[in-house]
């Protein structure tokens, strides 16, 4: 389904802010896979999840969905194939705009935008039936600015939006990262929901050891730009939080390994 | 009242100018400068059309498309070649300059005795009211010609708000709308953002530039400083409408910039009939913009001062 090979990217080369923020990714993901994505700060999950969405281009290497090579395609021709949700609520909606124009924007993501008008009835109609689902009142408030809702409420609108017309591809990143721990557990019920239902491709990057030992069927861990850990199957079911956290230390330790050992290498041969 | 006629005809007028600002300035959120040069051109180019002999209504369509071209290499500017918004309407507004002079051949281009749009004014008021040359109106004797003109305007004027409204609510302009307000959003919905800035800024300045064309053909003349500080006057008319209509929603928004422009020169007009130096106008209108854009934050501030923690 996606195929990421060889990615790499680094961020201002040649000066003294480069970042090697990918360096070489590689992997492949089954259809209706939900895999979720940790790693600690600056590791380098965003990024990875940016270069598949198209916000950039890589330096190197290629990425497919369903055998096309999307590498070259600017974020709004993926946008066909890709629904995304954001760390930050209030970059998943425009808030100067009613909740109805919102939705109906999402109701035509990928596809060609004509002179017709917008809120159609029917659409309007059944949008109003899947808010109605998410019970938070929202269907009655169709009028208000989207702005005036809480972080909370955006998301699951955000969420609704991305999977209204169903993705190829869902990413998620960090998108309960700002919200209270209530809504946030709202917002990840209804993304357990939906990926069920419609049977996604998900991609989510989080922090939560809680979400990421019970969410997904397959975790990967990033560190320095690179795939480090990667569990699938009964290997995944079986991960406690614990075990992840042990896993983080693990790969600490290794690092902090590296430069002695370079050090080492080089008081040696040099 | 001639006067009054006159001043209302010709801030209708540039109520389209206002409107053309309120697309740039509110829904993208730039100051397009172009707009000083796309009402010019937008008066040129009808001007010379209709010294050759040109219908009216295809010479105002012609100067209303040229601007729109104009518009549309700003936004090229801006979103092919990555120069800021400021400096890409700078760019095209100077370069403006030399093609109208080029469009125009000299300075200036009377056309008081060319068959325009305003005749059409004079036709729709002889239909409407009979052959006769002047009428009472409220106890003022008025001519015909001046009631068809401001009644056209106002008519045309109505449409375009309409129109636009409507183009607002729709699949392209939600996305035009979208793209201002929040350009992750929409590209995550798979619009591309740079050609909504060039076509709003097409828009934008055909609306400018029609402004422009009517203008030419109301006051007679098109003339190469005509556009010069017309941006600063759209920002008026906008503010002004903001203040009265108190929303930024789009209906309204549109309503009070129509409002706004008609209110700004009749102001204009009564300062001008109780002695204030035209050579000053300019200045009082940018002085004018400064405060209106300030005074929200002042009140605030104000407020915050005097008021107690009432809004706190
Ligand atoms: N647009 C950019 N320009 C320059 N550097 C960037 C850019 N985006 C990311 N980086 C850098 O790339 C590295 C990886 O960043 P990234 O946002 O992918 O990390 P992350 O794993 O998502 O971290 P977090 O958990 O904090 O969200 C960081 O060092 C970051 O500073
Ligand atoms: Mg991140």
């Amino acid at each position: 389904m996606l195929e990421v090979i060889g990615a790499k990217k680094t961020f201002n080369p040649g000066t003294i802010n480069e970042t090697r923020a990918l360096q070489g990714v590689h992997f492949k993901l089954e259809k209706s896979s939900f895999v979720i994505i940790i790693g600690t700060n600056g590791s380098g999950k965003s990024t990875l999840l940016n270069a598949v969405a198209g916000s950039f281009f890589l330096d190197d290497g290629q990425i497919r969905i369903d055998g096309k090579d999307i590498t070259r395609w600017p974020e709004h021709r993926r946008a066909a194939y890709i629904g995304r949700v954001f760390q930050n609520p209030f970059s998943g909606t425009a808030p100067n705009m009613t909740i109805e124009e919102n939705l109906v924007l999402a109701a035509r993501r990928g596809l060609f935008r004509s002179l017709l008008p917008a809120s159609r009835r029917s659409l309007v109609d059944a949008l109003k039936e899947r808010v109605r689902t998410l019970g938070m009142g929202l269907e009655n408030r169709f009028d208000n600015e989207i702005g005036t809702l809480s972080g909370g409420q955006r998301q699951a609108l955000t969420l609704l939006m991305a999977t209204w017309l169903r993705p190829q591809l869902l990413l998620l990143d960090e998108h309960t990262a700002a919200l209270d721990p209530k809504s946030a557990d709202q917002v990840i019920h209804l993304t357990r929901e939906v990926v069920a239902r419609e049977q996604l491709t998900t991609l989510m990057v989080t922090h939560s050891m809680w979400q990421a030992a019970h969410l997904g069927d397959r975790l990967i861990m990033v560190h320095r730009g690179k795939i480090v850990r990667d569990y699938a199957g009964a290997t995944k079911a079986r991960l406690r939080p614990d075990d992840l956290l042990a896993q983080f230390d693990e790969v600490r330790r290794t690092d902090q390994l590296d430069p002695t050992a370079a050090e080492m290498l080089r008081s040696r041969y040099v | 009242m001639n006067l009054l006629l006159g001043s209302l005809t010709i801030g209708l007028i540039l109520s389209l100018l206002a409107l053309g600002v309120y697309i740039a300035f509110r829904i993208f959120g730039m100051a397009d400068i172009t707009a000083d040069g796309s009402l010019t051109l937008g008066g040129a180019v009808t001007a010379v059309l209709l010294l050759k002999g040109t219908d009216p209504v295809l010479a105002t369509l012609a100067g209303c498309l040229s601007g729109a071209a104009a518009g549309m290499l700003t936004g090229i500017l801006h979103t092919r070649f990555g120069i800021h918004s400021l400096l890409s309407g700078i760019l095209m507004m100077t370069a403006l300059y030399s093609i109208n002079l080029w469009v125009m051949g000299r300075s200036n281009l009377p056309l008081l005795s060319v068959a325009n749009l305003t005749d059409a004014g004079e036709r729709l008021a002889n239909l409407m009211i009979g052959p006769q040359k002047t009428m009472m109106l409220m106890g003022w004797e008025v001519t015909c010609r001046d009631i068809g003109i401001l009644l056209a305007t106002f008519a045309w004027v109505c449409l375009t708000a309409v129109l636009l409204f409507f183009f607002f609510k729709t699949e392209l302009g939600t996305a035009m709308r979208a793209t201002g307000d929040n350009p992750q959003m929409i590209r995550a919905l798979g619009v591309n953002t740079g050609n909504m800035i060039v076509l709003g800024l097409a828009l934008s300045n055909g609306l400018v530039a029609l402004s422009g064309a009517l203008l030419a053909q109301f006051q007679g003349f098109a003339d190469v400083q005509m556009g010069i500080g017309m941006i600063v006057w759209g920002v008026a008319s906008v503010i002004i409408g903001e203040s009265l209509v108190r929303t930024r929603r789009l209906g309204l928004a549109i309503t009070g910039a129509i409002m706004g422009a008609v209110l700004f020169r009749l102001l204009l007009a009564i300062a001008l009939r109780f002695g204030l130096n035209p050579n000053n106008l300019k200045l009082i209108t940018a002085i004018f913009v400064f405060f209106a854009l300030v005074s929200p934050a002042l009140l605030d501030s104000l407020r915050k001062r005097w008021g107690g923690t009432k809004y706190a």
